[in-house]
Order: C-alpha cells, then sequence, then structure tokens
C-alpha cells in the first residue's frame, strides 16, 4: 500500500509522492490538523506571486533578481535540509529521529522547486551578463576577453544541462531517504534502514560536489567576473543553518498550535536544535568572515570588486546588518544553555534566523542591479509568495504522514533522550 | 538499540568489570617499563638529539645551511610546521568535538590523542623559532612595552600564529590535565612508594571524586570542550592565513582556512591511527581500543580525505575559472612542472587511497589501516610541500624562476622531529595513564543506573517519575529492556 507510488497526477507527485500512511500513524503520531495548515500560506503564496506578476510587467529586471533571491532562499534551505538529515543517518544520531520525518519532509522539495524556477529562464538574459552574444564577438565593442574565456563553461546549453544533472541528483537522494522512511512507518524492515544510511554514505559526496557547483553556476555567475573557491561553503553555510531553523520552527509550530507531538519532542531536543543553530551560526560568520578578509588583505582588484559593490552606497548599511544580526546578536542569544532550551525564545531564533538567510542571500544577488541598497517591494513579495507556495507543499505532505518515523530502530531512545 | 547494531553502546569488549579497566590501564605506568620500551625510547631520543644538534649548527652557522633560496624563501621548516599543526589537531577534535557531538566512543582514544596533540604543538613550534634568521630577537614578536616604544605588527599572519599556536598549545595543556586529575588520583590511590604516592598527590590536586567535585569537573570539562573547539578551527585557519592573506597565486584562495581544517583532521586522525594500532597491540588494550574504534576513525578519514580533494579539484576549477594566466599557470605548473613528482604524491596519497576506506573489509583490517594511515601521512606532509614550494619557486616574474633542493640539514631536522616527537610519545605512555580510565567507565554498561534493574519502571525505588514523561511507555520500556542485556560480568 505505501509502496504504491500515485502516478496519477504529475501535480501530486511533485507535492508527495508516496500515498497517504496517516492511517498506519500510531495515536502519538497522526496528525490532527485541518486543511488550513497548508491552504492559508498555499493561497497567500499565490497571491504573492500573482501581485509580483504585475511587477514583472512595471520593471522585469527587479523582479527575476528579486525572484531568483527568493527562489535561492528555499533551494538552499532545502539542500541544507538534506545535508542536516544525510550527517544524522550517517552518524546513527538518536537524538534526532524525533525530527527526522519533519526533515525528510523539508527534502521533498526538489521537483517543485525546479518548476518553480521555470520563470527564471525567462529572465537569464537579464539575470545572467554571460548570456550576451556580443561579449563574445572580437569586432564588437562589448567584447570581452574574459568572459571569452570562460565560455567553454559558461554557456546556456552547458549550463541547463548541469543545472538538470543536479536536480537529478537531488531528487534521488531526497527521493530515496524521503521513501524509504515512509515504508518504514508501514514495515520495519531492518534492511531500509542500511538503505537509508548506504545512500546516505554515497550521497554525502555527491550532494557536496553538486551543492557546490550549483553554487557557482547560480549565484555565483551573476557577476561573472569575479570568483571565488571558497562561494560553495559559503551556500552551504548558509542554508544549513537555515534547514535547522525550519525544522525547529515547524516542530514547534506543530506543537504550540497544532498540539501534536506532545512528551515526543521535549526541551531536550530542543536544546540540540538550539546547539546545531549556534553552531551554524559561529560556521557561517567564518566562511562569510574568511571569505572577506582574504579578499581585503589581498586587495587583487578583481576580487575585491565584489565586495566593493557590497561596502558602498546602500549596501553598506545591509553588510553591516548581516554581521550584527546573521552573527552577532544570534550567537549571543544562543550562547547560554536557558534559551536554547526555551520554546519561546526558539520560536523568535528560528524565525529570526529563516529572515536573516533570505536577507544574506538578497544581499548577494540584489546588489548585481542595484547600486543603491535597500528594497523594492517585489523582493519581499517574491520571497514571500515563493516561500508561501514552498510551505503549503511542506504542511501538506507532512499531514499525510506519521509525524516521526514510527519503526525507526533509534526512536526509542531519542524519545529518552536527555542532554545532562 | 537498534536491531543488526552489536557495537552500538558496546565500547568495552571482554566483559570487563571497572576494575579490570583500572588494572589494564595503570599497569603499564606502574611496571618496570620492559626492554622494548628502552630500545624505542633509544631510538627516539637519537633522534631528539639529532635534532637539538643540527638546530645548534643552524642557529650558529645561519639559515643558508637550509635548502631555502631566494624565490623560495619559505622551505621545509615551514611546510614541516604546518605538517605538525596539522597532526595535532586530531587530538583536539577527538577530545572536544566528539565529546560535543556526545560520541561515547572517543573515550578509549582521547587521552592519546591528546597527548599527541600536545607533542605535536611542541613539535611544530620550534620551526618558527628557528627558521628566523635572528633568533635571540625573536621576542620582538611579543607585544612587550620597550624601551624602543616598538610594537610588533598585528596585521600580520605570523604574528596571528605566536598567539593561536600558543594559546592552543595552552588549552590544549588544561584541557589534557583536567581530564587526567581523576586517573591521577586513581594512581595515587594505587601507588606503594612514598615518594610516588608523593609526587602523584601534588599533581592530582586533592581529588577524592565527590559528588561535589564531580559536577565541577564536568562542567569544566564541557566549557573547555566549548572553548577549544572554536580555537582548534581557527589555529589552523591562521596557519592558512599566512599563506591566503598572500597575492601570490596557488596561494591567494579563499578556501584555504576550512580546507586547512579539514586537511589537519585528516592527517592527524592518520596519526592517531598509526599510534594506536601499535599501542593496543603492544599494551594489550585491544579491548578498550576496538576494532569498531578504529573503523569510526577511518570513517572520518575518508570523509575529511573526501573534502581535502573536494577542495584540490575546487581549486583547479576556480583557476581555470578565473581566467587569471597567473593562476591558471600555477596549477599547470603543480600538475606538470618540475615538481609534478610531489603533486602526484600528494594526489595519489590524499584523494584516491583512502577511498580504499569505503569498503568495510578494508575499513576493518589493521595491516590495511596502518598502511593507508601512513600513506596519509606522507601524502599531506606533501601537500604542504606542494603548497608552498610550487606556487613560490615559479611566479609573476620569470626571472625569478628557481628550484629548490633539501639540504642533509633539512632532512635531519625533519627526521629529528620526530625523533622529539616519539621521545615525548613514549614518556607519556610509561608515566601517565594512556586511557581515560574514568571516562570509559562512565560508558560502561555497569555505569548506567538500570544496569541492574530488571523490572519496575527502570528507576530505583523511590525515584517517582521519569524526568520526561515518553509518550509510548510501552516503546520505552521495551528500550530500556534491551538496554540491560543480562550480561555475566565479573563484578
Amino acid at each position: 500500500m505505501a509502496d504504491e507510488i500515485n502516478r496519477s497526477s504529475f501535480l501530486k507527485w511533485l507535492v508527495d509522492p508516496i500515498e497517504s500512511t496517516n492511517d498506519v500513524a500510531k495515536r502519538a503520531y497522526r496528525f490532527v490538523g485541518n486543511r488550513r495548515v497548508w491552504l492559508v500560506p498555499l493561497a497567500l503564496g499565490i497571491a504573492l506571486l500573482t501581485v509580483s506578476a504585475l511587477g514583472l510587467v512595471q520593471s522585469p529586471e527587479d523582479f527575476f533578481f528579486a525572484y531568483l533571491a527568493g527562489w535561492s532562499f528555499l533551494l538552499t534551505t532545502a539542500l541544507g535540509g538534506l545535508f542536516f538529515l544525510i550527517f544524522n543517518h550517517i552518524t546513527r544520531a538518536s537524538w534526532s529521529v524525533v525530527v527526522n520525518r519533519i526533515n525528510e519532509t523539508l527534502v521533498w522539495a526538489f521537483p517543485l522547486l525546479l518548476v518553480l524556477g521555470v520563470p527564471l529562464l525567462f529572465g537569464m538574459h537579464d539575470l545572467y551578463h554571460w548570456t550576451h552574444e556580443a561579449l563574445y564577438d572580437p569586432s564588437s565593442p562589448q567584447y570581452d576577453e574574459v568572459l571569452a574565456g570562460k565560455r567553454a563553461y559558461l554557456n546556456v546549453p552547458f549550463w541547463s544541462v548541469r543545472i538538470i544533472v543536479y536536480f537529478a541528483a537531488w531528487t534521488l537522494l531526497s527521493y530515496r531517504l524521503y521513501t524509504f522512511s515512509l515504508r518504514q512507518d508501514v514495515d520495519p524492515d531492518p534492511e531500509l534502514q542500511k538503505k537509508l544510511r548506504s545512500t546516505s554514505a554515497w550521497g554525502l559526496p555527491l550532494l557536496a560536489v553538486t551543492t557546490a557547483f550549483a553554487s557557482y553556476d547560480i549565484l555565483m555567475s551573476t557577476d561573472p567576473h569575479w570568483f571565488s573557491t571558497i562561494f560553495g561553503v559559503y551556500f552551504f553555510a548558509g542554508g544549513t543553518l537555515c534547514a535547522v531553523a525550519v525544522i525547529s520552527l515547524v516542530t514547534l509550530l506543530l506543537q504550540r498550535t497544532g498540539g501534536l507531538l506532545q512528551n515526543v519532542v521535549t526541551p531536550e531536543h530542543y536544546h540540540d536544535l538550539g546547539k546545531y543553530l549556534f553552531g551554524f551560526v559561529i560556521f557561517w560568520a567564518y566562511i562569510a568572515f574568511s571569505q572577506y578578509m582574504l579578499y581585503w588583505y589581498g586587495g587583487i582588484p578583481e576580487e575585491t570588486v565584489w565586495f566593493q559593490h557590497r561596502l558602498r552606497g546602500g549596501w553598506a548599511w545591509h553588510s553591516a546588518v548581516l554581521v550584527l544580526f546573521h552573527f552577532l546578536v544570534p550567537f549571543l542569544i544562543l550562547l547560554p544553555q536557558i534559551t536554547k532550551r526555551s520554546t519561546v525564545v526558539m520560536s523568535i531564533m528560528s524565525v529570526w534566523i529563516i529572515g536573516m538567510h533570505w536577507f544574506d542571500l538578497h544581499w548577494i544577488v540584489l546588489p548585481v542591479i542595484r547600486d543603491g541598497g535597500g528594497f523594492h517591494w517585489l523582493d519581499i513579495t517574491c520571497w514571500l509568495g515563493l516561500t508561501g507556495i514552498f510551505a503549503g507543499a511542506l504542511m501538506y505532505r507532512l499531514g499525510r504522514h506519521p509525524l516521526v518515523p514510527q519503526n525507526h530502530p533509534y526512536l526509542g531512545e531519542s524519545l529518552q533522550f536527555e542532554n545532562m | 538499540m537498534g536491531e543488526g547494531e552489536p557495537d552500538r553502546d558496546r565500547l568495552v569488549r571482554g566483559h570487563l568489570s571497572f576494575h579490570d579497566v583500572t588494572e589494564m590501564v595503570s599497569r603499564h605506568a606502574e611496571k618496570k617499563a620492559p626492554m622494548a620500551w628502552y630500545v624505542a625510547f633509544a631510538v627516539a631520543f637519537s633522534g631528539t638529539l639529532l635534532l637539538l644538534a643540527l638546530f645548534a649548527y643552524v642557529v650558529w652557522n645561519g639559515i643558508g645551511v637550509w635548502g631555502n633560496n631566494q624565490p623560495v624563501g619559505w622551505g621545509w621548516p615551514i611546510v614541516n610546521f604546518v605538517f605538525w599543526v596539522g597532526i595535532g589537531h586530531a587530538g583536539t577534535l577527538i577530545s572536544a568535538i566528539l565529546y560535543l557531538f556526545r560520541q561515547h566512543w572517543r573515550t578509549a582514544i582521547n587521552r592519546a590523542a591528546e597527548a599527541m596533540t600536545l607533542f605535536a604543538v611542541v613539535c611544530a613550534l620550534i620551526w618558527p623559532t628557528f627558521h628566523v634568521g635572528r633568533l635571540w630577537a625573536i621576542y620582538w614578536t611579543l607585544p612587550i612595552p620597550n624601551q624602543m616604544a616598538m610594537w610588533p605588527q598585528f596585521k600580520s599572519p605570523l604574528l596571528w600564529d605566536v598567539f593561536a599556536v600558543s594559546s592552543y598549545f595552552i588549552v590544549s595543556l588544561l584541557f589534557w590535565y583536567v581530564g587526567l586529575v581523576p586517573d591521577l588520583a586513581t594512581l595515587r590511590d594505587r601507588a606503594k612508594n612514598f615518594w610516588r604516592q608523593r609526587i602523584l598527590a601534588f599533581f592530582s590536586l586533592g581529588w577524592t571524586g565527590s559528588n561535589r567535585h564531580w559536577r565541577n569537573y564536568e562542567k569544566a570539562y564541557l566549557l573547555l570542550a566549548g572553548l577549544a573547539t572554536p580555537l582548534v578551527l581557527s589555529v589552523h585557519s591562521v596557519v592558512s592565513f599566512d599563506f591566503a592573506v598572500s597575492v601570490l597565486p596557488g596561494w591567494h584562495t579563499t578556501i584555504f582556512p576550512p580546507y586547512f581544517v579539514a586537511g589537519a583532521i585528516f592527517s592527524g586522525f592518520a596519526m592517531v591511527v598509526t599510534l594506536m594500532v601499535i599501542t593496543r597491540e603492544v599494551y594489550g588494550l585491544k579491548n578498550l581500543i576496538t576494532i569498531d574504534h578504529l573503523e569510526k576513525m577511518n570513517i572520518i578519514i575518508l570523509v575529511t580525505g573526501s573534502i581535502v580533494g573536494f577542495a584540490y579539484i575546487t581549486e583547479f576549477f576556480m583557476a581555470w575559472y578565473s581566467q587569471v594566466e597567473y593562476e591558471q599557470y600555477a596549477f599547470l605548473n603543480r600538475a606538470f612542472g618540475p615538481y609534478a613528482w610531489a603533486y602526484w604524491i600528494m594526489m595519489t596519497c590524499n584523494l584516491i587511497t583512502p577511498q580504499l576506506f569505503w569498503f568495510k573489509r578494508l575499513r576493518r583490517s589493521v595491516p590495511v589501516m596502518f598502511a593507508l594511515s601512513i600513506v596519509v601521512n606522507i601524502g599531506m606532509w606533501f601537500e604542504r610541500f606542494v603548497i608552498t614550494i610550487t606556487s613560490l619557486h615559479r611566479d609573476f616574474l620569470p626571472s625569478s624562476w628557481g628550484y629548490f633542493t633539501a639540504t642533509w640539514v633539512d632532512i635531519g631536522t625533519l627526521v629529528g622531529s620526530f625523533g622529539l616527537f616519539l621521545t615525548l610519545f613514549l614518556l607519556f605512555l610509561r608515566f601517565v595513564p594512556m586511557v581515560a580510565m574514568s571516562e570509559v567507565k562512565g560508558v560502561m554498561p555497569q555505569a548506567d543506573p538500570h544496569f541492574h534493574e530488571h523490572e519496575g519502571n527502570g528507576h530505583v525505588e523511590g525515584d517517582g517519575e521519569p524526568y520526561i514523561t515518553p509518550a509510548e511507555p510501552a516503546l520505552v520500556k521495551a528500550y530500556r529492556a534491551g538496554g540491560t542485556e543480562d550480561e555475566e560480568t565479573s563484578a
């Protein structure tokens, strides 16, 4: 029954490739929410994207860059969730089992993201300067020697093939990790646990390489003259941070508003999620600072230009906000034990970090077209619109299956888990 | 307790009791050292003497006796420095980072790994000290008020090195010593000889193992672990800044900080495997340092090795992508220039051979892992060699291209530094408990308060309700029943 993959409609497969297994859920893990949980974000998302479409008519460039920032925000989060899930499988983590299902639900996002990414294809010419043919014509005044040298990598056919390969790899990985775990709910076959671990093992190098190259293709090449070897790690650090924040937030929402997962997810688990948030806040800052400091110190023009854009004009404020509110404030708040164990603080911090992760991507993407800094209304509507659709799909999936992998061999350990 | 997971929570093999663990570990610090130890010590100590003699020779004659030349101002001393600092990082990873991640398997190896860290950092610090031209003025690197009103340049990563490595040494020493206190008290209580008792009493700081002691101890240990973790990552990042802040093609790249850290963990773990494989064999600790421990270390070697390999590929790709001709040439020169041999040794040892650890059979084979751990360290030494030498010997101006050839002093000091490292390590094995007894006992099944329980809610009488109300009492009960398998323990 759970093995039947519903092929009846493509849309359903995008959102959830497995038939609902809620009927096998034990009472403690059954989702009892109503449709509003996913309909409201979905409706809001569609409404906001419809409004954004008006902006597309008004100023296409602003729309496409805002859309890219919002879409990258979701993509990095889904990738971060995939990394986090793989880490927990490989290390045989037991504390995380109670939030694993939420993590898995987050991870089945790539087919939907690919569909949501289609509008970007119409903006390729605006987004990616290297798509302009004149750059490669030696007789043209726009001829660019540097970009002509990169043409073997930065050209539309090869770029498209790469994107398809990345998404195929991510979909395959998330499909396996998501569906094996759902099957385990119905059938506690120990083989499934082995499959989850082996998939994670070969999936990790695959995921690492594809994520790094995707970061060059999708974000770094918006400024095609600039390059940085650490950029892929930066992309990973922010995404994983945001994914942990999303997992915490969804868990808190289920618990606080839906009354679900009572005595399943305890302050002990929030404490650990908080530690991960804390750790990745530091890791992100370490990577961001390393990238900045090394380019500032060397002072080589073709490398500093990217930061020049982001430290001049209005963008200087954005950079200062990143240092203060993406690193320093979360660092200080999450440092003591008590805040990580408090559901109130964790709720605030999760939302805060999710917002800051988008701000970080906004700071990466938008300076390419906007010298003065600040926000366009499209930046917000595209981001929230896409996020609404994404969140609606996530909550819909979550409502169709047990909220916890109920036959996971370490579930007992996870329920028992205590930090101190 | 998962099905098919025999090694979960079964960190100590052979049904040992607490007393057996104490005996196993303490014995080696108490009995007379065997002949083999003296032989090994004699060999290692002669290496130390060679090192001292050569350093005296270098200081007396000047650093021209090393192979460094005009384009290649940083030769083997810096290569060795980065190599030894890297070796030290695994110890802190095992003791601090794995502690934060609640990886209980670390308990059997953390003491030796921490000791290894200290000795590796000692071996690292000698290089920046002796590769300067005027050793007697090296205190100028310290910000001390002086009659010249001169201060060091705080923008130099070489100065950051001074602070990073020295604070790293101090924190590692404290961390190691704090961990040692309960074990030294055990040795003190077992000591028969008057002076031995007095000396151990001094170093164990009056430890009696009271509840209050333990509470403070655990807190201190956790805080030190929390401090040591960012420290260890920052130290090797600072070491990577020595290269990355320059404008040299092949050095100036942003991935260096995390990539150097991954390489450090990679080589450090390889060194831990090398030493542990021998130690568990010679000292009969196979029940404490089990094949599962070694397998987990090999997995970490595989992961970090793949990260390092990924960084090589990233650097190569970005060199091409950047379209900076110097950067492109730097990497072509590495792969196909006069030092291609070193580059391909590095690639083979670091990227290709660790991939053998994908196979469980090879991961768990002691001869294979021993050979591979040595191969990894050869590869990691060459990695630093490649980064340092090949980027220097050919850069912007072809008129200042050169070639670096090591002299006998270079070779002798490198060999001597291994002698120093092994001398210190052998002394540690001889006088200090090489396994953290108190921590190992803490993860043994007998230490679990539910160990002797076979009925009820798994709590001792009068304990009342469990701290957390479980969602599924039946599941938890089953878990507890599974957690206390009836084992014949020799109490």
